[in-house]
C-alpha cells in the first residue's frame, strides 16, 4: 500500500510538471500582453521597448527556463500587467473560492442528500415527484441564465439580496445557490442510487421482516452503507465546484479564482495563469488520489497497481 | 420482446421521448420546415413581440435585435446545439474509451502515462483550454467541438480504465488471450460490450453538459461564430432584453431547457436500467 | 424522515427571515460607481486602460484638462506660451499639495515627463509621449518641453499627463507605488480589496472644485446584465459600458437612466487591400457602397451615435467640415461587383473582438451579404484580433471592425497610425500619403493643417481604406438624481458631480 502511494505521489508532481510546461507553451502560442497594455496607434519602436522590458523578445526556451528556476525556489513571479506577486493576487482570491465553494456544497449536500434520500425510499410520493422535477429543472439551466434570473428576483424585484459583489455576507448567497444546482442533483441522483442498492439487500428485508419501522433501518443502517459512494462524489464535485465557479464569478462580479483565471488569460497576464491552473491541478490530483483510494477500498475486483 | 420495449419506453417517459424526437426531427429538417432564413435581418423590425407582423411577415416568436425571425433561429438552433453536443460526446467518448480500455489493458507503462494525462487534462479549467484552441486554431463550430471533446475525453477513460481493469482477470478473457487472440480483438470483441453500459451511463451525463458547455462558451464569447444561430448565442444575447423583449431570453431558454431535462430524464432511466434497478 | 423534513424546513424559514431585514446598500455620502473590471494598475504611468484611468485620473492631476466642452484648459500648468515651433513653456500652478503635504514643484512635472519616456521603465503609454525629447525646470516656477519635432498634437496628449510625486515614488519604489498611490487630484486613495473593490475618499485639501462626495467607490462587475441589475436595485448610482438596447431597458426602470456623449471614438470598416481580390479598388469601392451607415445608427444604435463620412469625428481638430463620404449605393455595389467578377466571390475574413458590439458587426456582414459578397465573420478574443489586424498586411484578415480613439482629441493620433507606411496599425503603403501625413503632423498653422486632412480624407474615401461608420457614444447608467454629463474623453471625474436637489 504505501509503496503504491508512494508511486502514485511521485506521478502526481510528474503531472504537475506536465501541467505546469503544457500551459506555459500554449500559453506562449497566444500571442502576449503587449498589444492589450499599449494605447491605439502605439508606435512600433514604443511597442517593441515595452515587449523587450517584459523579456517577450527573448527566446521561449529561455523564459521557460527562468520561470522554472523561480518555481523552484516558490516564486511564482509578478503579474505582467498588474505589477504586483502572483502569490499577493491570488492570495487574496482564493479565500472567495472557498468560500463560495463551501457554501454552494453545503447546500447542494444540504439539499440534494436528503432529496435523494426520500426519493429512493418513497418512490412514488409526490414529494419525490416533485423533488425530482427541481434537481431536474435546476440542472437543464446554463448558469449564466438561471444567474441573471435569480438576481432579477432577489435583487431587483425583491430587494432581499444584494445582485452582486462580496462586501457583505449576504452576497454569497445568490452565486451559491447558483453554483450549486448541479452539484445539487449529482448528489440527490447519487444518494438515491446508493440507497436503492442498499434497500434490495437481503439485511434490509430481514429488518423489515423482524417488524423494524422503515424509517430506523434507513437512518441506522441504508444511510451509513449508502455514504460510501455519496462521499466519494463529494471529493470530486469539490473539485468541479472549484473550477466550475468561472460563469457564476462573472454574473455576479464574485471576486474568486475563476473570475481572475478568465480575467488573466484574456489579458495574457501568463503568470497568474500559471499559477492558478498549478493550484487547481494540484487540488485536482489530490483529490483524484483520494479517489482512488476509495474507489479500491470500495471494490476489491481492483487491484492497486503496484500494491502486490 | 414487448417486456424489454416497456423497460425501455414505459407510458411515463412518454413526452420526455416525445420531445426529443420533435427537437431532432425539427435538427433535421431545419432548412425546409423554418418559415424563414433565420439569417436575414431587418433592422427596421427589431425586438417585434410574438405574432406581430412587419412586412407581410409574421414573427410567429417574435423578432430577436437584428430583426430575425426567433422561430426561425430556434429551429436552426436545434441543429446547432444537438450537433455540437452529439459530435463532441460521439469523439470524446470514442477516444476516451479507447485510450482507457488500452490503459487497462497494458497497465504499467501506457496505463501509466495514459491516466496521468488524464489526470493532467482534468486538472485544467476547459475554459482556459477553450480560449488557447481558439487563439491558436482560429474560430468555429467544429473547433468548439474539438475544445470539448478535447476537455472531456478523460471521464470516459476512468471509466473505461475501472471497467477494463475489473474484466482483466475473466476467464473468457483470459482464455481468448491464451488462444492467441489479437490485442485489439480481445478488446472490441470481449471487454468494449462487456464496458459499453457504463459508458452509455457516462454518454447520457455528458450530452445535458455540453449543451450547456456550448452555451456556456457563447457566453463568454467563445462559442460558435455569429450569426450561427446556437441556443446558446440566442439566449446569451437575450440576457440584455429580459426586461424589454422577453421572448429572446424564454423561449431558447426553454428551448434548451427541454431539451437537457429530456436528456437527463431518460438518462437517468437508462442508468437505471443499465445497472438492474427497473 | 419526518425530523428531517422539519429541520430543512426550519433552516429555510431561518434563512428567508435574515434575509427579509432591509438590506442598506445605498450611502449617500458615498458615491458607488461599477466598472466592468477592477484597475489593473493605479499607477498612472503604467496603465492604459478605462478601468484603471476612471480611477486614477481622480486621484491624480494632469498637465492640462479638458473642460465639459472639450477645451483644453489649465490643471497643474496654468499657462503655456510656445517659444519656438519645438518648445513651449508651462508655468506651474504654486500652491498644489500631493495628499502625503509635500507642495507640488516643477520637478515632480519634470520628473513625470522623463519617467513616462524612459525607455527603460517600460510605460505602455511611451508612444504618446515619445515625441518630448526634453524636460527641464526654468527659473520662475516653469517647465519647458523640447519636441523632437513640431507637433502641434502634444496639447492633447499632455491631458493625459499625470503628475506623480517624485520623492514619494522614489521611496515607495514602482511596486508599491501602485498599490497605494499619492497625487495631488481631488481624491484620496483609500484602500483596495483585490477583486473586490477600489475605495477613495475626498481632498479636502484640493486647490480646486472640491468634490461633493466625501468617499467614492469602484467596484468591478463585469456582466452587463449584472450592472443594470445593480444600477436599478440601488446597489450602484453610476455604471459604465451600457449598450444603447440596455439603454432602453434603463429608461424603462424608475429612478434610472442612461446618459451618453458623444466620444472622440470613430467606428469604421477596415478593408486591407493588400489582399488578393481587394487589390481591386472596385472591389473595396463595392463594399463602400454597400454600407449603409444612417440605417445602423438609427435602426440598431438607437440615434445615440452618429454617422461620419470621415475616419474623424468633430471632436477633433482636424475635423474637415462638411466633408462627405461614399454614399450608400446597392445598386451601384452590385454592379461593381458583377464587373469584377469571379476574384469577387471569394469568402472575405471579417475579424472583431468581443469588446465591439456584435450587432453592428452582424448588420455589416448583412449589408455585405444583401450586395453579393461572402463575408465570413471571426470573432476572436482581444489579443488575438490585436495580433491579427496589427501584422503584414499580406497576413492580416481582409476586413475588421474597430473603434479608433487616440485620447487626444487630434486628427494626427487617428489617420496617422492608420495609414502612414510606418505604422504597423496600417496595412496602406503609400509614399505620397505618407508625405501628407507628415506635413500634417509637424504643421502648426490651424488653416494648412486642416487643408492636409482633407487630403487625406480624401484619399481614404477614394481609396476605400477604411469604410467611415460612426462617431461612436458613450452611454453610462446613472441613478437620476446623480448630476453630472458625460464628456468625450470618457473620462470619470467625480468633483464634477453632485447630488441633484
Amino acid at each position: 500500500m504505501s509503496a503504491f502511494l508512494i508511486r502514485r505521489l511521485l506521478q502526481a508532481a510528474v503531472s504537475l510538471l506536465g501541467v505546469t510546461a503544457m500551459i506555459f507553451f500554449l500559453q506562449r502560442l497566444t500571442g502576449d500582453p503587449v498589444l492589450l497594455m499599449v494605447p491605439e496607434g502605439a508606435t512600433q519602436e514604443a511597442i517593441d521597448a515595452l515587449r523587450s522590458q517584459l523579456g517577450f523578445d527573448r527566446p521561449v526556451m529561455a523564459q521557460f527556463a527562468d520561470y522554472m528556476a523561480g518555481l523552484a525556489q516558490l516564486d511564482f513571479g509578478q503579474s505582467i500587467v498588474q505589477n504586483v506577486p502572483v502569490v499577493d493576487i491570488v492570495g487574496s482570491r482564493l479565500p472567495f473560492t472557498i468560500r463560495l465553494a463551501m457554501a454552494a456544497l453545503v447546500l447542494a449536500l444540504g439539499v440534494g442528500v436528503p432529496l435523494g434520500v426520500f426519493m429512493a425510499v418513497r418512490r412514488d410520493h409526490p414529494v419525490s415527484r416533485i423533488g425530482m422535477g427541481f434537481v431536474l429543472a435546476g440542472q437543464s439551466l446554463p448558469t449564466f441564465w438561471s444567474g441573471i434570473l435569480l438576481i432579477l428576483v432577489f435583487a431587483v424585484w425583491l430587494g432581499w439580496l444584494p445582485a452582486s459583489g462580496a462586501r457583505q455576507a449576504a452576497s454569497v448567497i445568490l452565486p451559491a445557490i447558483c453554483l450549486s444546482l448541479l452539484s445539487m442533483a449529482t448528489f440527490a441522483r447519487v444518494a438515491r442510487t446508493a440507497v436503492l442498492d442498499e434497500l434490495s439487500k437481503p439485511y434490509v428485508r430481514a429488518a423489515r421482516a423482524k417488524g423494524l419501522p422503515m424509517a430506523r433501518v434507513v437512518t441506522r443502517h441504508v444511510l451509513r452503507n449508502g455514504a460510501i459512494p455519496v462521499i466519494s462524489i463529494a471529493a470530486l464535485e469539490i473539485a468541479n465546484l472549484l473550477s466550475g465557479a468561472v460563469i457564476v464569478e462573472t454574473v455576479f462580479a464574485w471576486p474568486g479564482l475563476g473570475q481572475l483565471t478568465m480575467q488573466s488569460i484574456a489579458a495574457r497576464d501568463f503568470p497568474i495563469v500559471q499559477a492558478v491552473v498549478l493550484l487547481g491541478a494540484f487540488v485536482s490530483i489530490f483529490l483524484n488520489l483520494t479517489a482512488d483510494l476509495l474507489y479500491s477500498a470500495v471494490d476489491p475486483r481492483i487491484r492497486l497497481e503496484g500494491g502486490k | 420482446m414487448t417486456a424489454n420495449l416497456g423497460r425501455w419506453f414505459p407510458p411515463r417517459l412518454w413526452p420526455f421521448y416525445g420531445i426529443l424526437a420533435l427537437l431532432v426531427i425539427a435538427a433535421i429538417l431545419a432548412p425546409w420546415i423554418a418559415p424563414r432564413d433565420p439569417n436575414v435581418q431587418n433592422l427596421l423590425g427589431r425586438l417585434k413581440a410574438p405574432g406581430t407582423e412587419v412586412r407581410g411577415v409574421t414573427y410567429l416568436l417574435g423578432s430577436d435585435e437584428l430583426g430575425r425571425d426567433l422561430l426561425s433561429r430556434l429551429i436552426h438552433g436545434a441543429r446547432v446545439s444537438l450537433m455540437v453536443a452529439a459530435l463532441s460526446v460521439i469523439v470524446s467518448g470514442i477516444f476516451g474509451t479507447a485510450l482507457g480500455m488500452i490503459a487497462g489493458w497494458y497497465r504499467g507503462a501506457v496505463g501509466m502515462i495514459i491516466m496521468r494525462l488524464v489526470d493532467i487534462v482534468l486538472s485544467v479549467p476547459a475554459i482556459l483550454l477553450a480560449i488557447i484552441t481558439v487563439a491558436i486554431m482560429g474560430p468555429g463550430l467544429f473547433n468548439v467541438v474539438v475544445v470539448l471533446a478535447f476537455t472531456r475525453w478523460p471521464r470516459y477513460a476512468r471509466v473505461a480504465y475501472g471497467q477494463t481493469l475489473g474484466l482483466l482477470n475473466l476467464p473468457y478473457v483470459r482464455l481468448s488471450r491464451f488462444m492467441g487472440a489479437s490485442t485489439a480483438r480481445v478488446l472490441i470483441r470481449h471487454i468494449l460490450p462487456n464496458i459499453i453500459g457504463p459508458i452509455m451511463v457516462v454518454v447520457t451525463l455528458e450530452f445535458g453538459l455540453m449543451v450547456l458547455f456550448e452555451a456556456g462558451l457563447s457566453f463568454l464569447g467563445l462559442g460558435v461564430q455569429p450569426p450561427t444561430p446556437s441556443w446558446g448565442a440566442t439566449l446569451s444575447a437575450g440576457r440584455s432584453y429580459v426586461t424589454t423583449a422577453w421572448w429572446i431570453a424564454v423561449f431558447p431558454g426553454l428551448f434548451l431547457f427541454l431539451l437537457i431535462l429530456s436528456v437527463n430524464v431518460l438518462g437517468d432511466h437508462v442508468r437505471d436500467v443499465v445497472e438492474g434497478r427497473r | 424522515m419526518k425530523r428531517l423534513h422539519c429541520t430543512l424546513l426550519a433552516a429555510a424559514l431561518a434563512a428567508t427571515t435574515a434575509l427579509t431585514a432591509p438590506a442598506v446598500w445605498a450611502d449617500a455620502n458615498r458615491l458607488a460607481i461599477d466598472l466592468v473590471n477592477e484597475p489593473t494598475s493605479l499607477d498612472p504611468h503604467l496603465q492604459w486602460n478605462p478601468d484603471s484611468y476612471y480611477v486614477y485620473r481622480n486621484i491624480f492631476d494632469n498637465l492640462l484638462t479638458r473642460d465639459d466642452a472639450g477645451q483644453i484648459v489649465p490643471q497643474i500648468a496654468t499657462a503655456w506660451e510656445q517659444v519656438s515651433p519645438t518648445e513651449i513653456v508651462f508655468t506651474i500652478r504654486e500652491g498644489v499639495k500631493f495628499h502625503d503635504g509635500s507642495a507640488l514643484t516643477p520637478e515632480d512635472v519634470v520628473y513625470s515627463v522623463q519617467r513616462i519616456t524612459n525607455k527603460d521603465f517600460g510605460s505602455p503609454q511611451l508612444s504618446q509621449f515619445a515625441t518630448i525629447a526634453s524636460a527641464e525646470v526654468l527659473e520662475g516656477n516653469k517647465v519647458k518641453l523640447t519636441t523632437k519635432a513640431p507637433y502641434p498634437a502634444l496639447m492633447g496628449q499632455l491631458v493625459k499627463l499625470s503628475i506623480v510625486p517624485k520623492a514619494v515614488v522614489d521611496a515607495m519604489g514602482k511596486e508599491a507605488f501602485n498599490q497605494a498611490p499619492v497625487g495631488s487630484g481631488p481624491y484620496k486613495f483609500d484602500g483596495w480589496d483585490r477583486g473586490v473593490e477600489v475605495r477613495l475618499t475626498r481632498n479636502d485639501d484640493y486647490w480646486g472644485q472640491k468634490g461633493s462626495f466625501p468617499a467614492a467607490v469602484f467596484r468591478a462587475v463585469p456582466d452587463a446584465s449584472t450592472r443594470v441589475a445593480n444600477l436599478v436595485s440601488g446597489a450602484s448610482d453610476l455604471v459604465v459600458t451600457m449598450d444603447p438596447d440596455l439603454a432602453m431597458q434603463l429608461e424603462a426602470a424608475d429612478g434610472v437612466g442612461p446618459r451618453s456623449a458623444l466620444t472622440e471614438r470613430v467606428a469604421y470598416l477596415a478593408v486591407n487591400g493588400a489582399k488578393p481580390g481587394l487589390d481591386d479598388l472596385r472591389l473595396r469601392q463595392a463594399i463602400a457602397h454597400a454600407i449603409d451607415r444612417d440605417l445602423i445608427v438609427e435602426g440598431l444604435l438607437g440615434g445615440f451615435d452618429k454617422p461620419v463620412g470621415q475616419l474623424l469625428t468633430p471632436a477633433h481638430i482636424g475635423w474637415v467640415e462638411g466633408f462627405e463620404g461614399v454614399p450608400y449605393d446597392p445598386d451601384k455595389a452590385r454592379a461593381l461587383i458583377a464587373e469584377v467578377g469571379e476574384p469577387a466571390k471569394r469568402k472575405l475574413s471579417f475579424a472583431t473582438a468581443p469588446v465591439f458590439d456584435q450587432r453592428i458587426v452582424q448588420a455589416l456582414q448583412q449589408m455585405l451579404t444583401d450586395v453579393g459578397l461572402n463575408v465570413e465573420i471571426e470573432l476572436t478574443d482581444m489579443a488575438t484580433y490585436l495580433k491579427k489586424v496589427q501584422g503584414d498586411p499580406a497576413q492580416s484578415p481582409d476586413m475588421s471592425f474597430g473603434r479608433w480613439s487616440c485620447a487626444c482629441q487630434d486628427a494626427d493620433g487617428v489617420v496617422y497610425p492608420l495609414l502612414h507606411s510606418s505604422s504597423s496599425w496600417s496595412r496602406v503603403r503609400n509614399v505620397e500619403l505618407d508625405k501628407v501625413l507628415e506635413s500634417a503632423r509637424g504643421e502648426l498653422d490651424p488653416a494648412k493643417r486642416v487643408a492636409d486632412y482633407r487630403k487625406v480624407q480624401e484619399w481614404i474615401r477614394d481609396n476605400v481604406s477604411q469604410v467611415p461608420l460612426y462617431q461612436a457614444a458613450i452611454i453610462y447608467g446613472a441613478s437620476d438624481n446623480l448630476k453630472w454629463q458625460p464628456t468625450p474623453n470618457e473620462s470619470l471625474f467625480i468633483n464634477r458631480m453632485s447630488w441633484s436637489e
